[in-house]
C-alpha cells in the first residue's frame, strides 16, 4: 500500500465532515465542560454503519464457533487483498479523524470495543460473548478494562493484588483499580485479577479476567478524576470488596481455571492491538498540528514577515512533516498486514508504538512553539493536542517499557 | 420507478480560487472538489424515495477523470447505477451544451422523475434544469422546498421572493429542480462506499449519446469573455486579522455609523 485509495479516501472526506460537523461544535463541553463522549461515538457508528458492521462480523463469528470451525473466514479462497485493506483501513480512518479533535474520544472508544469487548471476544465462552461482547461492539453500552493498580501499573502482574477467592462454585472479588478509562461510566467492566491460590507465590497465581455489571453489590465506580488531558476519556478508580460472582462471569469459564502459562499471555494479545491503535491515533494528532502549523506560520507576521521564511520555523515544519509520513507508513503497514490476514510481533508493534507515541508529543509540543503566546492558549487548539498526546507514551505501555521489549526482542535473537 | 439525478462536482467550498492564465475559468489544479451542495439535496431526495419503497436512483454527472468520485461518493449513499459522461470534448460546454447531454441521457433511461439541484455553487446560472424539462418535454418546478408525492402527481412548494411558499402540482414524469434545505443529506456510510466500487458506472462520450455537435467551447453559444475578482471600490475597507478580530472591528464600525 503506497496511498490511500479512493475509497478510503471518500471513508476520509466523509469522516472528516462528521467531525467538523458532529464533533467541533462540541468540542468545549467535552473538553471543559461535563459532556460524556459516549452519545456523539454512538451518533458517529450509527451514521456510518459501523454498529451493523460490527453486528454482521459478530454474527458471522458466532456462526463460525458454533459450527465448529477455528479457521478465520477471512483467511478463506476470498483472495481480495483491496476490499480487505478497505475495510482494515475503515477501522483506522475513524481514528485518526477523531484525534484531529479528540483523541480522548478515541480513547473512551478504543477501551470500549477494543479492550473491553476484545477481551471477551478473544477469551470469552460463546455464550459470554453473546451476552456481554455484541452490546460493546455496538457502543450500546460502554465498556472498561482494569488492569491498573495503586501499587501495580507498568509491573501489572507482578504486583497485581486484586484478587478472587473461590468459594464452591462462586468467586468473591477484592481489590481496586485506578486509572480506568470509562471507568466512571461504564455498563460492563472486565475485572483482572489473581486466583488466591495459598501454596502459589503471590508473582505466579493465575490471572483470572471477570466480567461485572455496573451496581453489583460491592462495585463501586468512581466519578471522573482530573488529570491533563484527553478531558472527553473519562478516567476513574474502582473498588471491589466481596464482590460475588458466578462461574458464568469468568471469561472462558472453568477452563480458564487450568489454562497454562495462566492468563498471561493472552493479556499480551490485548496490548497489541492497543500499541497498533496508537499509530492511527498519533498520525491524527501530528496531522492536525501540521496543517494548523503550516496554516500560522503564513498568516503570522513578525520582523515584518511571515514566521515561515524563518529557517527556525521552517525546520520545525519540516520535521513534523517527517513525523507524518512516516505514521502514515507505519498505518499503511498495518493496514496491509490487517489485508494478508497477519499480525506484528510483540516488538514491532512496540516500535511503533514508541515511535509513535515520542512522535506526537513531539509534533504537538513544537506546534504550541509555532504557535508562540497563542498556542498556550487554548483557542488556538494545539496546546490541547500536546496535553493529550503526551498520555500516548504512558498508557498501553510507557515508553520505558517498549524499550525494554524491544530489547528484549533483540537481544533473545540468535 | 427510476429517479435520474443529476449532479455536478464543483470545487470544495473552503478551496481557494484563483482565475486561470487566460482568464476564462479558475486554476483547477490542486484544489479539492465536491458534489455541489444543491445536487445533494436532490440526491437525499431521490434515496428517501428510495428507502420509502421500490425506486431505482441513476446518477449522471458530466466532466473529467475527478468525477468519478463524486458518483462514487453518490453509489456509496445508495444511488443504484451511475453514468459519467467524460470527454474532453465536452470541457467549455455550455449551459444549454450541458443540458442536451443530460436530456441525451435522460431519452436514453427514460426515468419517472429527474431530481436536480436549483443551480451549482461554482456557476451560479440556474439555466440547466430548465433546459433539460423543456429538451426532454417534462413539466418542471424550480426552487422546490417541500414534495408530496401521490399517484401521477407532485405536489410541491416552492420558494418565492420574500419568503412566500407557492404551491404547485406536477403531473408526473416531471423534473424537480431543488433549494438547498429541502432535507437532512445523509453521510454515506462506510460500507456502502466500500460497495460502491462495485456499483455499475458506465463511461459515455457526447458522440455516443448523440450530442458532440452541441458540446465544449465549439458547440458553446455563450462565451466567458473574463473572470477576474472584482476591484477594491471607492470608500471599501478590507477587514483583515483573526476572525474574532474582524467581527469585532466590524462591530466597532457598525457602532461608529450609529446603526446599532
Ligand atoms: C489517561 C489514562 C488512561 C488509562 N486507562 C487505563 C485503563 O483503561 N485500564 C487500565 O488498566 N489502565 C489504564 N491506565 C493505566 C496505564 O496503563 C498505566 O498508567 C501505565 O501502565 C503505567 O503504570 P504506572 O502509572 O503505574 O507507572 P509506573 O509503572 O509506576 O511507572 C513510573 C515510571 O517508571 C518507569 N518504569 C517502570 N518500570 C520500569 C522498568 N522496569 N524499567 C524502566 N523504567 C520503568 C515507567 O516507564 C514510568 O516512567 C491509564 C492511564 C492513563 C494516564
Amino acid at each position: 500500500m503506497i496511498e490511500w485509495s479512493e475509497s478510503q479516501q471518500m471513508i476520509r472526506d466523509v469522516v472528516r465532515r462528521f467531525m467538523e460537523e458532529e464533533v467541533a461544535p462540541h468540542v468545549e463541553a467535552l473538553e471543559h465542560g461535563d459532556l460524556p463522549p459516549y452519545d456523539i461515538l454512538r451518533k458517529l457508528y450509527a451514521t456510518f454503519g459501523m454498529d451493523e458492521m460490527a453486528r454482521a462480523r459478530f454474527a458471522k463469528q458466532i456462526a463460525r464457533e458454533k459450527r465448529g470451525d477455528t479457521e478465520r473466514a477471512e483467511k478463506g479462497a476470498d483472495g481480495d487483498l483491496a476490499a480487505k485493506a478497505d475495510q482494515a483501513a475503515s477501522t483506522l480512518i475513524p481514528i485518526i479523524e477523531l484525534c484531529r479533535y479528540c483523541p480522548g474520544m478515541v480513547t473512551a472508544m478504543g477501551v470500549s470495543v477494543g479492550l473491553a469487548a476484545g477481551a471477551i471476544l478473544s477469551k470469552g465462552t460463546t455464550e459470554q460473548k453473546e451476552r456481554f461482547g455484541l452490546e460493546l461492539l455496538t457502543l450500546e453500552k460502554i465498556g472498561a478494562w482494569a488492569i491498573t493498580e495503586p501499587g501495580s501499573g507498568s509491573d501489572a502482574f507482578g504486583g497485581m493484588r486484586a484478587s478472587a477467592r473461590r468459594e464452591g462454585d462462586e468467586f468473591v472479588l477484592n481489590g481496586s483499580k485506578t486509572f480506568i478509562t470509562n471507568g466512571p461510566f461504564a455498563d460492563t467492566t472486565v475485572f483482572i485479577c489473581k486466583l488466591e491460590e495459598p501454596d502459589v507465590d503471590v508473582r505466579d497465581r493465575k490471572i483470572l479476567n471477570f466480567v461485572l455489571d455496573r451496581g453489583l453489590p460491592g462495585f463501586e465506580q468512581s466519578g471522573p478524576l482530573r488529570k491533563m488531558g484527553m478531558h472527553s476519556s473519562p478516567t476513574g478508580e474502582l473498588f471491589l470488596s466481596d464482590v460475588r460472582v458466578g462461574m458464568d462471569r469468568l471469561l472462558g469459564g472453568e477452563a480458564a481455571l487450568n489454562k497454562s502459562g495462566g492468563g498471561r499471555e493472552s493479556a499480551k494479545s490485548t496490548f497489541q492491538t492497543e500499541r497498533s491503535g496508537v499509530a492511527a491515533m498519533a498520525l491524527g494528532i501530528v496531522e492536525r498540528c501540521l496543517e494548523l502549523s503550516v496554516k500560522y506560520a503564513r498568516e503570522r507576521v513578525q520582523f515584518g514577515h511571515p514566521i515561515g521564511e524563518y529557517q527556525l520555523i521552517q525546520e520545525k515544519l519540516a520535521r513534523m512533516e517527517v513525523a507524518r509520513m512516516n505514521l502514515q507508513n507505519l498505518v499503511f503497514r498495518t493496514i496491509e498486514l490487517t489485508a494478508h490476514g497477519q499480525t506484528m510481533t510483540f516488538a514491532e508493534a512496540s516500535a511503533m508504538k514508541l515511535y509513535a507515541a515520542r512522535a506526537a508529543v513531539e509534533v504537538a509540543m513544537e506546534a504550541v512553539q509555532v504557535y508562540g503566546g497563542n498556542g498556550y492558549m487554548s483557542e488556538y487548539v494545539v496546546e490541547q493536542l500536546a496535553r493529550d498526546s503526551k498520555v500516548l507514551q504512558i498508557y498501553a505501555g510507557t515508553d520505558e517499557i517498549q524499550i525494554r521489549a524491544i530489547a528484549k526482542d533483540l537481544l533473545a535473537g540468535g | 420507478m427510476k429517479i435520474l439525478v443529476c449532479l455536478k462536482q464543483v470545487p470544495h467550498q473552503d478551496a481557494r480560487l484563483d482565475v486561470n492564465g487566460d482568464g476564462t475559468w479558475i486554476k483547477e489544479d490542486g484544489i479539492k472538489f465536491e458534489i455541489n451542495s444543491y445536487d445533494t439535496y436532490a440526491l437525499e431526495e431521490a434515496l428517501r424515495i428510495k428507502d420509502a419503497g421500490e425506486a431505482e436512483v441513476v446518477v449522471a454527472s458530466i466532466g473529467p477523470d475527478r468525477v468519478t468520485q463524486a458518483l462514487r461518493t453518490a453509489l456509496g449513499m445508495g444511488a443504484d447505477r451511475a453514468v459519467h459522461v467524460n470527454d474532453a470534448a465536452c470541457q467549455g460546454s455550455d449551459a444549454l451544451g450541458i443540458a442536451k447531454t443530460l436530456a441525451a441521457i435522460a431519452k436514453e433511461e427514460s426515468p419517472d422523475l429527474i431530481l436536480m439541484g436549483l443551480m451549482s455553487d461554482d456557476g451560479n446560472a440556474s439555466a440547466v434544469p430548465p433546459m433539460v424539462a423543456e429538451l426532454v418535454g417534462m413539466p418542471s418546478a424550480t426552487a422546490v422546498v417541500a414534495t408530496e408525492r401521490s399517484e401521477g402527481n407532485i405536489r410541491v412548494e416552492r420558494e418565492l421572493e420574500g419568503g412566500a411558499v407557492e404551491v404547485v402540482d406536477v403531473p408526473t414524469p416531471c423534473l424537480l429542480a431543488v433549494q438547498s434545505g429541502l432535507n437532512q443529506v445523509r453521510y454515506a456510510s462506510l460500507k456502502g462506499i466500500m460497495a460502491a466500487k462495485k456499483k455499475p458506472l458506465d463511461v459515455k462520450t457526447a458522440a455516443d449519446l448523440g450530442v458532440a455537435d452541441a458540446v465544449g467551447t465549439a458547440g458553446a453559444k455563450v462565451k466567458i469573455e473574463k473572470i477576474y475578482q472584482p476591484l477594491r471600490g471607492e470608500g471599501a475597507e478590507i477587514l483583515s486579522g483573526s476572525t474574532d478580530e474582524i467581527v469585532s472591528s466590524l462591530m466597532n464600525k457598525i457602532k461608529e455609523l450609529g446603526l446599532l
